[in-house]
């Protein structure tokens, strides 16, 4: 469904975001790529959405090289950002928000808009009377939910999410994980899931690609990158997140 | 035990009409590392904050809190900036909102120092020293660098070592590494904790990370909706946590289960101090609630290696 290869990014000044960077994703499948800061993962997620234009390399959405048509494109792909205060609209509502892209993407009637983005509510498990809200009368967790209701309102192929559970409480980023693999079960969607969290990871991909200063460093099956790393960055990506028994050690400083 | 070094006493704070904290009692012994965690609008800045006096403007304060046995909101503005400069640190979650963007880091740390009246050179001198302590590389060439040239792991070390410079009893850290990359969040925490044992200094660690938090400090204080609802020693965390909250936190983070398994979900939303009803604080929210819980307020009574405030025999 995604395919990506060779891709290179540089920035202005000459700076390489990324550099060689391939991978992709199935049909329905679920990949991560995992990194720091500066590790190129978002930059990769940018140019897969066409916010981002490559230096050089391919993508393959669906089979096609480019799409150049950005409706085309959106109904294809779909982005969810880390903070969704920011990415909605704060004089729209709920229901209206998700009417505009139906309206904008599918041959629905006006009926038919106001139905599906009910059904829409339903499937991000939104009371539909949260729907006459405006974003400010909704929690982050909520926020959230209208975000990827949104982005699933086009029935696109590829969801790429950029750490969209990040600045969500513990309690809440259960329940968005949750909602997640149950909206990739009904409808089929793909994600291409941008994170830093290494739990995460092992909770909704299959695949994992992990990045470090624009490159891959290793990919595989999550599990088995999880669990037998290969990479030394992995081994201490791994061994840094809090668990119970962890003692945090001092590494060689890097400066 | 010995007096604590800080105790919070029935603390409660408001905004206006707004409840933000709801009868926090917790105290922190000489050289005690407590982590206070919860989910945001717990009231855990709150708590820390009321400690140095910084509480919003507006904010009215009932309870107390005492420091080394002194009602801080009773202090003359002396002895409040005598105990802000000398006795107490602080370190945020961004560290560039703590230094002078446009002096360099040699000045930051050598401010600290000269006010304890050491000439320039011994300051600089002790500066150097402060910020290898820290795993800080090319001392002296950090010293002659500004805060933009510096990444956030480092500077968030040098705000560290300024903190450390001032030999404090207490260091209130509050979300210290939450903006830092993992890799570089286990440096900063394993050189907080080493640092504040060779100085024997208490510390207030503030995380929405209950796994962080056990990793660095001796106890852990669980806040929801502006109440501790319980107290463990953090290796008993994971045995002996009773409050279904706690419990929740615990098995709500991805990785408890096996992937593909549901993760356990709290019902709702957090809940702010303002919203709370009569009885428990998680009752809107709790599995297990009972008729009582609703109606009467569970009191922070000691159980096992710590203390809970659950009406509930056994919990979940």
């Amino acid at each position: 469904m995604l395919e990506v290869r060779d891709l290179r990014k540089v920035f202005k000044g000459g700076f390489v975001a990324v550099d060689g960077v391939s991978f992709s994703v199935p049909a329905g499948g679920s990949l991560a790529l995992v990194g720091e800061s500066g590790s190129g993962k978002t930059t990769c997620a940018r140019i897969v959405t066409g916010l981002e234009r490559a230096t050089s390399g391919t993508v393959l959405l669906n089979g096609a090289t480019s799409l150049a048509d950005r409706r085309h494109r959106a109904s294809v792909v779909q982005m969810v950002f880390q903070d969704p205060y920011q990415s909605l609209d704060r004089r729209q509502t709920v229901r209206s928000c998700l009417v505009e892209v139906l309206r904008h993407h599918t041959a629905l009637d006006r009926p038919a808009r106001e139905a599906r983005a009910g059904e829409l509510l339903d499937l991000v498990g939104l009371d539909r009377r949260l729907g006459e809200a405006l974003p400010r009368a909704l929690s982050g967790g909520q926020r959230q939910r209208v975000a990827i209701a949104r982005a699933l309102a086009p029935g696109p192929k590829l969801l790429v999410l950029d750490e969209a559970v990040a600045a969500l409480d513990v309690s809440i980023q259960a329940q968005i994980l949750n909602l997640l693999v149950d909206a990739r079960a009904a409808t089929g969607v793909a994600y291409l899931f941008i994170t830093h969290d290494l739990s995460v990871v092992r909770h909704v991909c299959e695949d994992v690609v992990v990045m470090s200063r624009g490159a891959v460093v290793e990919s595989g099956p999550v599990e088995r990158v999880l669990t037998e790393p290969s990479a030394e960055y992995t081994r201490r990506l791994i061994g840094s997140v809090p668990r119970p028994g962890w003692v945090p050690s001092r590494a060689v400083s890097r400066g | 035990m010995s007096m604590p070094l800080l105790r919070f006493e029935s603390l409660r704070v408001r905004l206006g009409e707004r409840p933000i904290l709801r009868d926090v009692t917790l105290d922190v012994h000489a050289g005690e590392a407590v982590g206070l965690v919860g989910e945001s609008g717990s009231g855990k800045s709150m708590t820390v904050k009321s400690v140095v006096r910084q509480l919003p403007e507006g904010a009215t304060v009932a309870g107390k809190v005492r420091f080394g046995g002194a009602d801080v909101h009773a202090m003359t503005a002396a002895e409040l900036r005598r105990m802000r400069s000398r006795e107490v640190a602080m370190v945020f979650q961004d560290p560039r909102a703590t230094v002078n963007p446009v002096r360099t880091v040699g000045d930051f740390l050598t401010e600290v120092l000269r006010d304890q009246g050491l000439g320039r050179a011994e300051a600089t001198r002790r500066a150097a020293g402060l910020l290898a302590e820290v795993g800080v590389d090319h001392v002296e060439r950090r010293l002659g660098q500004r805060p933009y040239e510096l990444s956030g792991g480092l500077l968030q070390r040098v705000v560290i070592a300024a903190a450390l410079a001032g030999e404090p009893r207490l260091i209130l850290a509050d979300e210290p590494t939450t903006a830092l990359d993992v890799t570089t969040q286990e440096e900063v925490v394993a050189i907080l904790n080493e640092q504040r044992h060779r100085r024997s200094a208490a510390l207030l660690f503030i995380s929405h990370d209950l796994e962080l938090a056990a990793a660095v400090c001796d106890r852990i204080a669980v806040m929801y909706a502006g109440e501790i609802v319980e107290i463990l020693p953090a290796g008993r965390l994971h045995s002996d946590a009773r409050h279904p909250y706690t419990r929740a936190l615990l098995r709500s983070r991805p990785g408890t289960v096996p992937p593909g398994e549901r993760l356990e979900t709290v019902p709702g939303v957090p809940q702010s101090a303002d919203a709370v009803p009569a009885g428990c604080v998680f009752a809107d929210r709790c599995p297990h609630a009972e008729e009582r819980c609703r109606s009467v307020r569970p009191a922070l009574l000691a159980i096992g290696p710590g203390s809970a405030a659950c009406h509930l025999e056994v919990p979940c």
